[in-house]
């Protein structure tokens, strides 16, 4: 281990400010959320009661609304992750046909640098029902289809994909840079070999660039999922996990119950829970991505 | 070659040791720097609490005068820099602070929401502002029960303090004989109408009766003019509504009370009969399309821009309507009888917002007088801005002569009649079972629900956080 020719102690002392940061802002809160999450306590007063797993077992047993939550966040994961393979095949095809890519590209990741509250009230105004402006059924008033009308936002059937559609959309542009990056950084020299030897076109980005750029593609699919299951500003602006808990993923029912019901102890085990749920899909899609690299390389 | 390269290299980091060193110290530099910054925005003011803790001896009824600088935070929920109570707020705390040049009061201006997210994460660290902004009842109780309130008892005696208070206003934030705070107004829920569009829709005289509302209802509907007002993304306004209907139903107030006393449960008649009136309201079509979506003050500006008839709301929202578009041509009246039920001299009743003093405040003399200082002459201030309507506190002065608008003159009128009431939902129930109420409130905006299902659901919550 001498290939970076200094004392280990100098690399201990710069790592030093980056590890305290990481122990003190990740590692610390969830220590302490996993240690409230055994307590009965309204977030308050000194009066905390240990209660062991009960918290849990609420959770998991008798919570009505817990288990929806849990199916619209993967549902939420699932589409963000299912847009990958779309930016990887809009980055080949501009990479390939357009010459100056990159300023598609700048234009495309527009939403990215817009805040969420911004994004979240022009959304909103995009759905909103007829009399409000909306311009969805603005749209569809025109065109005469009247009957498919709705208050997108506040109807339980189809509040929550109308949320999926803003993320999907503002996220679009983050996916197609990294994508884009990478199919970039795929050195020229191998296509060229390819060609001489008669792969061209898709048949290269079968035996070239899909295997080459598997890594990248783990690293959306890890972002778009962790990203999806922390899903809340977006939530938070649009519906406030409304109408009647129709958009409730898990960490707004956690927001909800520290600090609109009180149940400090509670929302801890919910934040607790959604740690595991995040830890358990990042490894199993690793284990995935280890397979997959295998297969196509 | 290999070795060459090796060599090179060495003396290159030979040569680059220094300049490390100098890294070194200038990273640790910053990383001590970004510590302090941290610090001292955490215990805000305490710095300066630790040279002045002799001050707190000194306090008379105009403050310290040591000499010595004290800092008081005071979160408010007045961050707008243009409405009246902001006005009122800067203005008093400029005339105290010039009175007494030692003292300093920090503003720290919230949005409500954000002021009780922020109250609730320092209240779990015990890090109460000086001054803060608390609920009446039940929603301020958890603080009082885990001590980080200080008793006000004392303050209010001064400069007879206490005698410009309503009679029975203090009741609502007080525990085991002490008060914890001091309340910001005390408004009841009224029905703001729009008497153009009354009648435009043909409306010759508002509705006595909840059938003559709904009537209003289909008549405003059928002329393309949304009847009724409201924001129910933010889940109160409708539970507020709803709890007006239930007032009307139960006969009289003390419903929630009779509940929590074991007389009642939500499967009562009373509950369910409401449930059913506030769905047919519903159904005629009464609110905004897509309410669920539209945040409170979104849903009050359908009303102020002159597009929905009525407005059921709180009597603080008056001077916002006089400053509105639609101002001068509002009145008002309260929530007609149910089924024959109920008594229109009873309102929904909403004590305000109350100042409390943190028990842990460093100056706690200091910040009780000037809380005694703001109270006192909270209620001329808030006459003089035209923002006296639902003052807490017994105002001597002529509204009419003082230029008060027609519709503020008819609401003060309204609240010489009231004779009894309820509190909102979440000030009267533990906030978990509020919660449950809010939500199954909403979910009445977008489906149609047994009201035995929502009865159900309502006494589920209040079993299960018992």
């Amino acid at each position: 281990m001498n290939v970076l020719k200094v004392r280990w102690w100098t690399i201990g002392i710069f790592v030093l400010p980056c590890l305290l940061l990481y122990i003190m802002m990740v590692f610390v809160p969830i220590v302490v959320s996993g240690y409230n999450s055994l307590m009965l306590w309204d977030g308050i007063g000194p009066n905390k009661t240990f209660i062991g797993l009960e918290n849990y077992r609420n959770i998991l047993f008798n919570d009505p609304y817990f288990w929806p939550a849990v199916k619209r966040t993967l549902m939420y994961a699932v589409f963000s992750m299912l847009e990958i393979p779309v930016t990887l095949l809009f980055a080949i095809l501009i990479n390939r046909y357009v010459r100056r890519g990159n300023t598609l590209v700048s234009i495309y990741f527009m939403p990215v640098i817009l805040s969420v509250v911004i994004i979240g009230q022009l959304w909103k105004t995009i759905y909103n029902p007829l009399d409000m402006g909306g311009m969805i059924n603005g749209i569809l008033n025109s065109i005469g289809m009247e009957e498919h009308m709705t208050a997108w936002l506040s109807s339980p059937k189809f509040a929550m994909y109308s949320l999926y559609i803003v993320s999907l959309w503002q996220y679009f542009g983050y996916h197609l840079l990294i994508q884009y990056t990478g199919v970039q950084n795929i050195p020229t020299d191998i296509y060229e070999a390819a060609k001489i030897d008669g792969a061209d076109g898709f048949k290269a980005d079968r035996y070239i660039t899909l295997p080459l750029i598997v890594p990248v593609f783990k690293i959306s699919i890890v972002l778009a999922f962790i990203g999806s299951l922390q899903a809340f500003d977006l939530i938070m602006v649009m519906t406030g996990g409304g109408p009647a808990h129709a958009t409730d993923v898990i960490s707004t029912l956690m927001y909800n119950s520290t600090f609109q019901e009180y149940k400090y102890g509670y929302g801890s085990a919910l934040a607790m829970t959604l740690v595991i749920i995040c830890l358990v899909f990042t490894v199993l899609i690793n284990s995935v991505f280890k397979r997959v690299e295998n297969k196509v390389s | 070659m290999e070795k060459q390269i090796r060599k090179s290299e060495k003396n290159e980091s030979a040569n680059r040791r220094p300049l490390k060193k100098t890294a070194l110290i200038l990273t640790a530099g910053v990383l001590a720097v970004g510590l302090a910054a941290c610090g001292s925005s955490n215990s805000n003011g305490g710095n300066e609490s630790a040279n002045n803790s002799s001050a707190t001896n000194t306090g008379g009824t105009s403050g310290g005068d040591s000499g010595k600088k004290v800092t008081i935070t005071f979160q408010n929920i007045y961050p707008d820099a243009t409405s009246p109570a902001n006005k009122m707020m800067k203005e008093l705390v400029a005339q105290y602070e010039k009175e007494n040049p030692n003292i300093k009061i920090e503003l720290d201006s919230l949005n409500t929401d954000q002021q009780k997210l922020k109250l609730k994460t320092q209240a779990a660290s015990k890090e109460v502002p000086d001054i803060t902004i608390v609920n009446p009842a039940a929603q301020m109780k958890p603080f009082v029960d885990a001590g980080l309130l200080a008793p006000l008892n004392d303050m209010l005696d001064q400069n007879g303090l206490k005698d410009t208070f309503q009679k029975g206003l203090l009741d609502y934030y007080s525990f085991n004989n002490n008060v914890y705070a001091l309340p910001d107004g005390n408004n009841i829920e009224v029905v703001y109408y729009n008497k153009d569009l009354f009648a435009q829709a043909g409306i010759t005289d508002v509705p006595k009766t909840f059938d003559e509302m709904l009537e209003d209802v289909k008549a405003l509907k059928a002329k393309g003019i949304t009847p009724i007002a409201i924001g129910e993304k933010d889940t109160w306004t409708g539970s507020f509504l709803f709890m007006n209907i239930l007032l009307r139903t139960n006969g009289g107030p003390g419903f929630l009370q009779d509940v929590l006393d074991g007389k009642k449960d939500f499967n009562d008649p009373a509950f369910t009969e409401a449930t059913d009136a506030f769905q047919e309201l519903v159904q005629a079509g009464a609110f905004p399309e897509g309410a669920t979506s539209i945040d409170a003050n979104a849903g009050g500006n359908i009303f102020k821009t002159g597009k929905a008839a009525m407005f059921i709301i709180g009597s603080w929202e008056t001077g916002n309507i006089d400053a509105s578009s639609v101002a001068g041509k509002v009145g008002a009246f309260s929530f007609p009888t149910v089924n024959g039920k109920g008594d229109v001299n009873q309102f929904m009743l909403a004590p305000g917002s109350g100042f409390a003093v943190s028990a842990n405040s460093k100056h706690l003399q200091e910040t009780k007088d000037f809380l005694n200082f703001f109270m006192t002459n909270y209620p001329k201030k808030q006459f003089e801005l035209k923002n006296a309507v639902g003052s807490g506190q017994i105002i001597e002065g002529d509204f009419k002569a003082a230029g008060y608008s027609d519709l503020a003159i008819n609401i003060l009128d309204m609240f010489k009649q009231v004779t009894g009431g309820d509190l909102a939902f979440d000030n009267t129930m533990k906030p978990a079972v509020a919660q449950a109420h809010l939500s199954s409130i909403q979910n009445l905006f977008v489906q149609k629900v047994e009201s035995k299902q929502a009865a159900k659901e309502h006494q589920d919550a209040f079993a299960a956080n018992k």
